[in-house]
C-alpha cells in the first residue's frame, strides 16, 4: 500500500518579539493509505499543532510534509486550501458548523466549494447514515451537541476525503454519545476506505485505531502498532 | 518518492464563482436586521446628501427662473444721495418705463386701539412697480388706493405685530395715512427681510408732505427701468454707468441679482455642503465601524471556510458582496428619504428665500446619492473585510490564532482610496478643490481634534481609574477601555454632534447676550437719531420730564471723502495700482468731533484727534484704515457740505461697535466741525416698558422727523431670527448626531453576544440582575458623558474663535445651555445603549449556557 502521508524531520517554532518557543522538534513519520492512527500525548506536548500541519492548516518552520504526494509547505494558502478541499475531511471537538447554514448546507458546503452539482441526495444520504435524515433543514443552535457532531462527520466524509483529520472528536459529548459517533467514524472511515488520523486524549479511543503515536514535550517517543484484541 | 509542488486548480473571480453569491445570500438571511444596521449608517449619510444637493438645484433653478421677478425691473440705478441734475438729464433721455423710489428709516406712530410707535422702512413710491414679479396685496386694489389718496400700505408682520385693520391710521412724519392693506409679497422685500426692517409704502408725491428728508437724513433713491429687450437695457446701462460711478451710484442688472443672489446664498450652500460631507463621512465611519465588528463575529465561520477549502478571496466575496448589496439598498432608501426631507427643507427655509422654490426630483441628485451610496458601500466595507482574506484555517483548533500576514498591496491601494476620497468629494461638491480642501483639511482638524481630546481623556480616567470607586461604578467604566471597545469611534461621532450643536448654541447665545450685555448697567438702551439742531433743547426736554436721563448728546456732520494724499477721487478711481474700493470713496461719512476717547474704543495706534500746529490730526477706526490703505500720517480732505478740510491721519482706534452705540469711522477734534451743519444722536436708558412706549409716542407726536431704536426690540428681532435660524442648522446638526446614533447602536447590537457572555458569568457567580442593569447603564452614561465634554469643550474654542474673529462681539456662552445639552446627550446615548441591550439584560444565564452548549 503506498503511503499517503509522509512527515519528515519537522519542527515548529512560535517565535514572538521577546522569546521562540519549539512546539514540535525533529519528527518523522508516514502513514499508509487506508490505515488509522491516534496521536496521544498530554496537554501542550503539541498534538494539535502536529495535526493542523499535517492537515496544512499551517506550515511547519523546517522539513517538509507531502500528502497525497503533494508538499504542503511550498503551496501557497489557497492552494493548501485547494488541497484540503480535494483530500482532506475533518471533525474538530467543538463540531465547528457554519451557524448560519442549515445541515445539510453543511454537509454539502465542500462539494458546493469544488462546483459539483448534483450533492444534494449525496448529503441527504450522508445524514441519512448519520441518523439525522429528519433535520435536514435545522440550523446548528438547534441541534444537540451529538447530532451537531454527526452533522460534522457527514460534512467529513461527503467528499470521500483520502484522509480524515480528527481532534479529539468527542471530548464534547457525553458517554453514550460519544461511543455511537466512534462507532461511526470507524465504519464511515472502512466502508470509504479513508485514512483516519486522530487526535485524542482517551486512550481507549486511541487503541480502536491500527497505531498510536505518542507525543511529549514535542517529540515523538513512541509509534506502537496496536494488536487487535 | 516522486512530489508533485504545484496544484492545478480552478480560479474563479467574484462573477462566475455562483458559489459565493450563494453562501453570501445564506449567511445574510439568519440575521438581517444586523446589515441593515450597517446600512442605517449609509441610508443617513446619502438622505443627507441627496436631500441638500437636490435643494440646491431647486433653489439654483428658482434663482435663474425668478431673477427678473426679484427685481422687479429690467436695471435699476440705486444711490444714497439724490440724483445730481447730470444724472437725472440723461434719465430723461432714457426711451423707458421708469419707476422711482425712495426709502429711509423712520419712527412711525400707529393710531389704532393700542397705539404704538417703531422705527420702519418708509418706501416712497412713484410709478407702476413693480413691472415684473407680483405686488401681493390685501385688499387686491392697496396698491391703486396708495396711488391715488394718502394711503399707506405695510408689510404683514408690521399689521399683525400692532393689530392694524383697514379701519385704522398712522403717523409718518408729519402727515397721516389712512392703512390700505398689507403687502405680502413685492420684489426686493418680504421675507426675512420684513422681520428685520419692517416697511410701510407710501405714494412718492406724499414724500415732501410728511418732512423725513432733511439736512442729514439718509435717503436710498432708486430709479426703476424696463426695456423693450436685452439690446435696449445693454444701451441704457452703458449710456447711465459712467455718470453713475462718477458721483458713487450704482447700477443693478438681472443678471447682477442673479449673482448677487447666488453669492448671498453660496453661504448656504457652502454651510449645508458642509453639513452633508459630515454626515457623510460619518455615514463612512458607520459603514467601516460596523463591518469591522461584523468581520471579527464573521471570524470563526471564514475559519471553518477556509479549512474545508475556499480561498481567501472567496471569503472575502462572500462578505463583499453582502456589503454591495445591501448598500445599494441602503442607497435606494437614503435617496428616497433625502427626496423626503427635500420637500421639509422648504417649509423651514421659506422665510429666508426671497422665492417661490419650485420643488421637483433633481434626477442628478439622485444618482450621485445612489453612485456615492454604492462608493460608500464598497469603499469603506473593504477595508475592514480584507481582514477576511487573512483569517486562518488554524484558527478552528485555536481561536486566539493570529494571522502572520495581514497587510497587502490592495490594501495599501484601499487606504490611499480612503483618504483620497473625502478630499475628492468635498472637492467635487464644493466645485472647488480650495474650498474642497478646506473642508477636507477642517474635517481632518476636527476629528484629530475630537479624538486627540477623546483618548486623552479615556487615558486620563485608565491613569487616574477611580479604584475606591463601588464593583458597579468600576466595571462600568473600565468596560470603555476593554479589548475591541468602540470607544473613541463612538466619542469622536457622537462628540461631533455635540460639537455642532454647542458650538451654534454658543454663538447664538454670544449674539443675543451681547445685546443684553449692552443693555445691561448704566448703558444706554435706546438711541435717537437725526435730531435737529433746533430739535435739540426740546427732545433733552422731552426726555427729562419723562424722567430719563440724557447719557450721550453726539453731533452728527455728513461729510464725503474728496481727496487722499492729494488724489481726486476720479484719480484713485482711475488708478489701477491701489485697490481702494469704490463704494468706500464715494460714500457719504458720518462723523462727530470729540477730544477724548469714547467707552467703546481703545487707541490702536498713534494719537488721538487733536489740532497741532493749525494741523487737524483726525482718527479712522481700525479696519477701515486698510480698505483706505491710509496709514498716520497720510492727508486726507473731506467736503464737508461744499467746504474741503484737509486733515492728517492721527491715529487708529479699535471699536467695539456693538457696545454704547452710536460709534464713528473718522472723529475730529474739537475745535473745527463747530460750525458745520449738523444733526444730533442722543441716547438714554429705559427700563420700564410703559415708559418706553410713552415716550416714543410723544416723540413721534412733538418731533415727528426724529426716530428711535429701541435696543430691547433690536434684542427680540435678533432673537427671532436665530430661532428660525437655529431650527434649520440643529434639523440639520441633527443627522450627525443621529449617525452617531446609529454607530452607537451598530456597536452595542454587534458586541451583544460578548456582552451576554460576560453578563451570564456575572450572574452565575452572584452578580445581581440590578448590577448588571446598573452596569450597562451607568456604562453609556459614562460614554455620553465623554463624548459630550469632547464635544462641547471643542465647541468652546470654535465658538470662542467664532465670536472674536467672526461676528467681533464678547464671548459669553450660555454655560447653563451647555449643561443642559450635556445632559440630553448622556440621556440619548443611555436610551440607546440601554434600548439595544435590554434584551440580553433580561435573559436567564440558563437559557444561554444551554444556547452555548
Amino acid at each position: 500500500m503506498s503511503e499517503i502521508l509522509v512527515v519528515e524531520n519537522i519542527t515548529k517554532i512560535f517565535a514572538s518579539a521577546k522569546r521562540s518557543l519549539t512546539v514540535l522538534n525533529d519528527i518523522s513519520f508516514s502513514i499508509t493509505e487506508g490505515s488509522s492512527i491516534s496521536i496521544v500525548g498530554p496537554s501542550g506536548s503539541g498534538k494539535t499543532t502536529l495535526l493542523g500541519l499535517c492537515a496544512g492548516l499551517d506550515v511547519a518552520t523546517h522539513g517538509t510534509i507531502s500528502l497525497n504526494g503533494i508538499k504542503l509547505n511550498v503551496l501557497d494558502e489557497d492552494d493548501r486550501a485547494y488541497t484540503r478541499n480535494q483530500y482532506i475531511g475533518f471533525i474538530f471537538q467543538n463540531f465547528q458548523l457554519l451557524p448560519t447554514l442549515t445541515a445539510i448546507e453543511n454537509v454539502t458546503v465542500p462539494l458546493e466549494l469544488r462546483g459539483e452539482k448534483n450533492y444534494l441526495n449525496k448529503g441527504k444520504d450522508l445524514l441519512s447514515r448519520v441518523g439525522l435524515g429528519d433535520r435536514i433543514s435545522h440550523y446548528p443552535s438547534q441541534l444537540s451537541g451529538g447530532e451537531q457532531q454527526r452533522v460534522a462527520i457527514a460534512r467529513a466524509f461527503i467528499t470521500d476525503p483520502k484522509i480524515l483529520f480528527a481532534d479529539e472528536p468527542t471530548g464534547n459529548l457525553d458517554e453514550e454519545t460519544a461511543s455511537y459517533v466512534e462507532d461511526l467514524i470507524f465504519d464511515l472511515n472502512k466502508q470509504q476506505g479513508t485514512t483516519l488520523v486522530m487526535v485524542t486524549h482517551n486512550l481507549e479511543l486511541a487503541s480502536k485505531t491500527d497505531r498510536i503515536l505518542k507525543i511529549k514535550g514535542g517529540k515523538l517517543v513512541e509509534d506502537q502498532i496496536v494488536t487487535p484484541v | 518518492m516522486e512530489y508533485k509542488i504545484k496544484v492545478v486548480r480552478n480560479r474563479f473571480n467574484l462573477l462566475t464563482d455562483s458559489w459565493v453569491w450563494k453562501m453570501a445570500f445564506r449567511d445574510a438571511r439568519t440575521n438581517p436586521g444586523r446589515l441593515f444596521l450597517f446600512v442605517s449608517s449609509i441610508i443617513i449619510g446619502i438622505a443627507a446628501l441627496v436631500a441638500i444637493n437636490s435643494f440646491n438645484i431647486n433653489l439654483q433653478r428658482s434663482i435663474d427662473d425668478q431673477a427678473k421677478d426679484l427685481l422687479g425691473a429690467d436695471f435699476v440705478l440705486r444711490g444714497n444721495k439724490a440724483f445730481e441734475p447730470e444724472i437725472l438729464t440723461t434719465i430723461d433721455s432714457i426711451d423707458a418705463v421708469k419707476a422711482r423710489e425712495a426709502d429711509m428709516a423712520s419712527m412711525v406712530m400707529f393710531m389704532t386701539s393700542t397705539p404704538g410707535a417703531r422705527l420702519v422702512r418708509v418706501i416712497a413710491i412713484d410709478g407702476d412697480f413693480p413691472f415684473y414679479g407680483e405686488l401681493e396685496t390685501l385688499p387686491d386694489n392697496a396698491s391703486e388706493l396708495m396711488q391715488t389718496q394718502p394711503f399707506a400700505m405695510m408689510d404683514k408682520n408690521l399689521m399683525g405685530q400692532y393689530d392694524v385693520s383697514g379701519d385704522d391710521s398712522i403717523k409718518v412724519g408729519n402727515m397721516t395715512f389712512k392703512v390700505a392693506g398689507e403687502v405680502s409679497k413685492i420684489p426686493g422685500g418680504g421675507g426675512i427681510q420684513s422681520t428685520f426692517t419692517p416697511s410701510v409704502y407710501i405714494d412718492m408725491k406724499y414724500l415732501d408732505s410728511t418732512g423725513l428728508v432733511q439736512y442729514g437724513s439718509r435717503v436710498d433713491y432708486k430709479y426703476y427701468f424696463k426695456t423693450r429687450g436685452d439690446l435696449e437695457t445693454n444701451e441704457f446701462i452703458d449710456r447711465l454707468k459712467p455718470i453713475a460711478k462718477k458721483y458713487g451710484h450704482w447700477m443693478e442688472t438681472v443678471e447682477g441679482r442673479k449673482e448677487n443672489l447666488g453669492e448671498g446664498f453660496q453661504n448656504l450652500y457652502k454651510f449645508f455642503n458642509l453639513l452633508a460631507f459630515i454626515a457623510l463621512i460619518l455615514g463612512c465611519i458607520g459603514v467601516a465601524s460596523s463591518v469591522h465588528i461584523y468581520v471579527k463575529e464573521k471570524r470563526d465561520s471564514v475559519a471553518i471556510l477556509r479549512c474545508i477549502g475556499s480561498s481567501g478571496w472567496q471569503a472575502f466575496n462572500i462578505y463583499f458582496i453582502q456589503a454591495v448589496f445591501v448598500g445599494f439598498i441602503g442607497s435606494i432608501i437614503g435617496v428616497l428619504l433625502g427626496l423626503a426631507i427635500q420637500y421639509v427643507l422648504p417649509a423651514l427655509m421659506q422665510e429666508f428665500i426671497p422665492l417661490e422654490l419650485d420643488l421637483k426630483i433633481a434626477w442628478s441628485a439622485v444618482l450621485e446619492g445612489l453612485f456615492l451610496g454604492l462608493v460608500i458601500a464598497i469603499l469603506f466595507s473593504i477595508m475592514p473585510l480584507l481582514a477576511v482574506r487573512f483569517i486562518p484555517p488554524l484558527a478552528v483548533l485555536r481561536s486566539g490564532f493570529e494571522p502572520i500576514r495581514n497587510f497587502s498591496k490592495s490594501r495599501i491601494l484601499i487606504i490611499g482610496l480612503i483618504v483620497a476620497f473625502p478630499l475628492l468629494f468635498a472637492t467635487y461638491q464644493s466645485d472647488s478643490f480650495t474650498i474642497g480642501l478646506s473642508f477636507f483639511t477642517g474635517i481632518v482638524l476636527a476629528f484629530l481634534a475630537l479624538s486627540g481630546l477623546g483618548s486623552g481623556l479615556v487615558w486620563a480616567v485608565r491613569k487616574y481609574f477611580p479604584s475606591k470607586l463601588g464593583f458597579i461604578w468600576r466595571q462600568s467604566l473600565a468596560n470603555l477601555f476593554r479589548p475591541n471597545n468602540q470607544t473613541l469611534v463612538l466619542v469622536v461621532v457622537i462628540g461631533l454632534g455635540a460639537f455642532l450643536i454647542a458650538t451654534l448654541n454658543i454663538v447664538q447665545s454670544s449674539l443675543l447676550n451681547q445685546v443684553e450685555f449692552i443693555g445691561n448697567g448704566n448703558q444706554s438702551n435706546t438711541i435717537l437719531f437725526d435730531i435737529q439742531p433746533p430739535q435739540r433743547e426740546g427732545v433733552i426736554k422731552l426726555t427729562n420730564d419723562n424722567d430719563l436721563e440724557v447719557n450721550q448728546l453726539v453731533p452728527i456732520i455728513t461729510c464725503r471723502i474728496s481727496e487722499i494724499n492729494g488724489k481726486n477721487i476720479g484719480q484713485i478711481q482711475r488708478d489701477t495700482t491701489d485697490a481702494i474700493p469704490n463704494w468706500a470713496i464715494t460714500r457719504e461719512y458720518r462723523v462727530t468731533y470729540r477730544d477724548s476717547l469714547h467707552s467703546a474704543e481703545t487707541l490702536d495706534s498713534g494719537k488721538i484727534q487733536h489740532i497741532s500746529n493749525d494741523s487737524i490730526y483726525v482718527t479712522i477706526s481700525k479696519g477701515m484704515h486698510e480698505n483706505l490703505e491710509l496709514e498716520i500720517g497720510d492727508t486726507i480732505t473731506f467736503d464737508v457740505q461744499g467746504i474741503p478740510i484737509t486733515t492728517y491721519l492721527g491715529g487708529i482706534r479699535d471699536v467695539e461697535w456693538p457696545k454704547d452705540p452710536p460709534n464713528f469711522i473718522f472723529v475730529f477734534p474739537n475745535g473745527v466741525l463747530e460750525q458745520a451743519p449738523q444733526i444730533y444722536v442722543m441716547t438714554t436708558r429705559i427700563d420700564a416698558q410703559s415708559v418706553a412706549s410713552n415716550y416714543q409716542r410723544e416723540l413721534v407726536a412733538l418731533f415727528s422727523n426724529v426716530s428711535l431704536i429701541d435696543l430691547s426690540l433690536v434684542l427680540s428681532t435678533i432673537n427671532e431670527f436665530f430661532d428660525k435660524v437655529s431650527f434649520v442648522i440643529r434639523f440639520m446638526a441633527l443627522f450627525s448626531l443621529l449617525t452617531g446614533l446609529v454607530v452607537l447602536a451598530g456597536a452595542v447590537i454587534n458586541s451583544k453576544f460578548l456582552r451576554l457572555k460576560e453578563n451570564v458569568l456575572l450572574r452565575t457567580i452572584g452578580a445581581s440582575g440590578k448590577q448588571i442593569v446598573g452596569m450597562t447603564i451607568l456604562e453609556y452614561i459614562y460614554l455620553g458623558l465623554f463624548a459630550g465634554i469632547t464635544g462641547i469643550s471643542l465647541s468652546l474654542i470654535s465658538g470662542w474663535m467664532l465670536a472674536k474673529y467672526l461676528f467681533e462681539v464678547v464671548f459669553l456662552p450660555d454655560y447653563l445651555g451647555l449643561i443642559y445639552i450635556l445632559i440630553a446627550l448622556i440621556a440619548l446615548t443611555t436610551f440607546v445603549g440601554w434600548f439595544n441591550t435590554r434584551g440580553i439584560i433580561k435573559k436567564s444565564p440558563l437559557e444561554v449556557l444551554r444556547n452555548e452548549t
